[in-house]
């Protein structure tokens, strides 16, 4: 082969493959400020290589560029999101699917430890999308951290889904009337399991043992 | 003695050049010897097929033709992710969930979510009634956590006062949470 037609092929081809991987691009990038296109295409190309799922990537980018706001959010909330959907990978295991992933980065930027994840990784066969989900909305509705998680772990082990929910709508619930999220969880948990099935920091750091409605 | 030489050498001829009488069943036998060897291909045709398939050529090809190449390979790789986009994208669809909010004074009113990209033309809601301030719309979700808000008239948004906040809310404007179990 003449060196000329050898370097042609070979220009040809990474034309080739360039133009694939502009192909292969998300359509919805192109919602996307110009300014936050090309950083975001980037961060969704690094957690595509690590294994990480794209699609909450994304999503987080077109729920700020609808929102309108600032290229640079977008971008740093994409960026601070795929961390922690790296760390949740840790914790779950590399078999976590997406939406186990995708709730478990949300629990992990509440404020939930990571051993907690790993706890629930051990304690449930099921999968962990709603009881982490739980875990993130209890701390969002105020419930102490520890709380919520003695909670959720108690209630991972023998509760379905839907009873999940429940337990978080019932401590949303007794919230709204006027009980401090504390006591909210403790009773709600209590309630659900029985009141030697669980031991759930009190408010204050110590156990809870006594019903405590409002 | 050259003549009595010469007389063997004809006899022997003469008996060479008799017809040969051969067995009937000879060409059965050879036939059957034969079926018995080993067949010629197998393993060593395979060796060789795979030495073939293997074996480092050099081409030419022209620029022309290089470029004629790429613009293929780049077609299918442009047809081929548009086939992918064009999957219907709720096909694992968990549950219809009712999505309910009171917006008195709007003209219109969008949800929008991870369930549809933030595309406030996807997901229209609905009056309840005429003249009602309580817009409704039904969305199928696969379990997962999905956050989403209420966009009214294009510009204000609103979060569903029924579901949780999410929490890590970085663009200013409110959302919501809704988690859809599996069991």
């Amino acid at each position: 082969m003449r060196p000329l037609s050898r370097v042609a092929l070979v220009c040809s081809g990474v034309a080739a493959l360039l133009a694939a991987t502009a192909a292969a691009q998300d359509p919805r990038l192109d919602r996307l400020t110009p300014e936050a296109r090309a950083p975001v295409a980037t961060l969704l190309d690094s957690a595509r290589t690590a294994g990480l799922p794209v699609e909450p990537l994304l999503q987080r980018a077109l729920e700020g560029t609808t929102k309108r706001a600032a290229p640079e959010l977008v971008v740093a909330a994409v960026r601070r999101l795929a961390a922690d959907l790296g760390r949740a990978r840790s914790a779950l295991g590399f078999r976590a699917s997406p939406a186990e992933l995708a709730a478990g980065a949300a629990a992990l930027r509440a404020g939930a430890p990571a051993e907690v994840l790993v706890a629930l990784r051990r304690s449930r066969p099921n999968p962990l999308t709603v009881p982490l989900a739980v875990l993130t909305d209890l701390v969002a509705s105020g419930v102490p951290v520890d709380s919520a998680t003695a909670a959720v772990l108690a209630l991972a082990t023998r509760a379905r889904d839907a009873d999940l929910v429940e337990f978080r709508r019932a401590v949303e619930r007794d919230i709204a009337l006027g009980a401090s999220p504390g006591a909210a969880v403790s009773t709600d948990a209590i309630g659900f399991l029985g009141p030697s099935a669980i031991s759930v920091p009190g408010p204050h750091g110590h156990q809870s043992s006594q019903p405590t409605r409002p | 003695m050259f003549e009595d030489r010469q007389d063997i050498v004809e006899r022997i001829v003469s008996h060479l050049r008799r017809p040969a009488r051969i067995d009937a069943a000879l060409d059965e036998r050879v036939m059957q010897a034969i079926a018995t060897l080993p067949r010629p291909g197998g393993g060593r045709g395979a060796r060789a097929v795979w030495r073939w398939l293997a074996r480092p050529r050099a081409f030419a090809v022209s620029p022309l033709g290089a470029l004629a190449l790429a613009a293929g390979l780049a077609a299918v790789a442009l047809v081929l992710p548009g086939r992918r986009a064009s999957a219907p994208p709720t096909e694992e669809v968990g549950r219809q969930l009712p999505f309910v909010v009171i917006a008195p004074h709007a003209v219109r009113v969008s949800l929008v979510g991870d369930f549809n990209d933030w595309d406030a033309a996807r997901t229209p809601m609905r009056r309840l009634g005429r003249g009602s301030a309580v817009w409704t719309t039904v969305v199928p979700l696969a379990p997962g956590r999905y956050r989403y808000a209420f966009l009214a008239d294009g510009s204000r948004w609103l979060a569903d006062p029924a579901a949780p906040v999410a929490r890590d809310d970085e663009f200013g404007p409110p959302s919501s949470v809704v988690t859809v179990g599996g069991s």
